[in-house]
């Protein structure tokens, strides 16, 4: 066994130093979750004066949307659509980023376009990411880029955080002298989570 | 560089306590990354969970109390009908009162009839995939209403739980880097993989939406 462990040592620095920004993300923005109506007071979302432009015809396509897609890409917006809703002569989609929400509101009769957004700031940038692709809109989910991107990083973090932690058992158990203490330090884990799944279920 | 003791001994603890924070958090990593992966891969046929949900529908003659307060009328029917969970989704109507009991894979919709004193309990029951997915996501957060926290003591004792592990899981990272920098020259790389770790995430924190 101790022949690998060099090896194992080496993997579980480097993935880990290179997974522990995104592990700070998706733990930061637990405590933004849990603690929305104090984090609420302390970053207060920020309203952007709301913008009207009209546009030289509405684009259709061939679903709703590419057709919001055609029209964030007339308007020069980028993002990813969080859902469409289409009404008789009214067709709107928030546009979101980490930390930017942008409502787009079109008036079909007149061309017109109504775009308000707020700033979310840094801390509903991670709770954003950590909700991201979600189990929501899947149809939808994944239409920019950049969530493309995430969808396979928020992945990949979870399964290198899987491996972390067979990696960091594995040289735990090397440790002679760290032994007894983990296992105890174990125990107790498996303990308070055994009471709260009693406690819950 | 000479390296002082109070050095060495956060040297020491940083080390020890990585090692045995992360032990202790093993099971609680497991169980938020396998829900994390199932609530971000609803296609996954082997997890499904809704349509293999299971419903009732009962019906429960209720005593009312004298005014119909809807704090009042909750807390009654939920002690008659020997119910306990996160209550939310309030609505009180002169005529009656709906609202949602949850547990983790397991919600009640009620609806009590102030006119007859009938409580209809429409319940829905997930499998073991749908609970780990709501466990995953159960904080009793009221999103039209942040500032009000959990109604249920085991909420807040699992939103409590929850706080501990992204403590845990924080410091995990933080003594990562401290341990990384003690061996730095020996792993050299570190400061690369580290660096382009912490440009990703900060494009997606802090960049994205100014561009």
């Amino acid at each position: 066994m101790k022949k690998y462990y060099p090896l194992v040592r080496t993997l579980h620095l480097y993935f880990g130093l290179f997974i522990s920004p995104f592990v700070l993300i998706f733990s930061v923005s637990v405590l933004v979750f849990n603690h929305a109506g104090f984090f609420d007071r302390l970053t207060p979302v920020k309203a952007i004066p709301v913008e009207r432009i009209k546009l030289d015809g509405i684009p259709r396509d061939t679903s709703d949307l590419l057709t919001a897609k055609a029209i964030i890409a007339k308007l020069g917006i980028e993002g990813e659509i969080d859902f469409i809703s289409i009404k008789e002569d009214h067709i709107s989609f928030p546009v979101l980023k980490p930390g930017l929400r942008t409502k787009i509101e079109v008036d079909t009769r007149t061309d017109s376009v109504r775009i308000s957004r707020q700033e979310e700031g840094t801390l509903r940038a991670t709770s954003y990411l950590h909700t991201m692709p979600g189990q929501h809109n899947a149809r939808l989910r994944g239409n920019s880029i950049f969530l493309k991107i995430w969808k396979l990083l928020a992945d990949g973090v979870v399964y290198l955080l899987l491996l972390l932690t067979a990696s960091g058992i594995f040289l735990w158990w090397c440790l002679k002298v760290e032994r007894r203490l983990g296992l105890a330090a174990m125990a107790l884990g498996v303990l308070l989570f055994s009471a709260l799944l009693l406690l819950i279920f | 560089m000479p390296t002082t003791p109070l050095a060495k001994a956060l040297n020491y603890w940083n080390r020890k306590l990585h090692i045995h924070i992360g032990l202790f958090l093993l099971f609680f990593i497991w169980l938020f990354a396998c829900s994390g992966l199932l609530l971000n891969h609803s296609s996954w046929k082997f997890a499904s969970f809704w349509e293999e949900r299971e419903q009732t529908t009962t019906l429960t003659r209720i005593q009312l109390p004298a005014p119909l307060d809807s704090a009042l009328v909750i807390r009654q029917v939920v002690r008659q009908l020997g119910i306990a969970g996160e209550v939310s989704e309030i609505k009180m109507t002169l005529d009656s009162v709906d609202f949602r009991v949850t547990v983790p894979g397991y919600g009640r919709n009620l609806h009590v009839d102030f006119r007859n004193g009938l409580c209809t309990q429409k319940a829905f029951r997930f499998n073991l995939w749908g609970k780990l997915r709501t466990l995953h996501t159960f904080n009793g957060a009221n999103k039209t209403h942040p500032e009000s926290g959990p109604n249920w003591w085991v909420t807040t004792t699992w939103v409590l739980a929850m706080d501990g592990i992204a403590l845990g899981l924080l410091f995990l990272c933080v003594s990562s880097w401290v341990m990384w920098y003690k061996v730095r020259r020996e792993f050299g790389w570190g400061a690369l993989v580290l660096g382009l770790g912490l440009l990703g995430a900060g494009y997606f924190v802090f960049l994205l939406r100014m561009v």
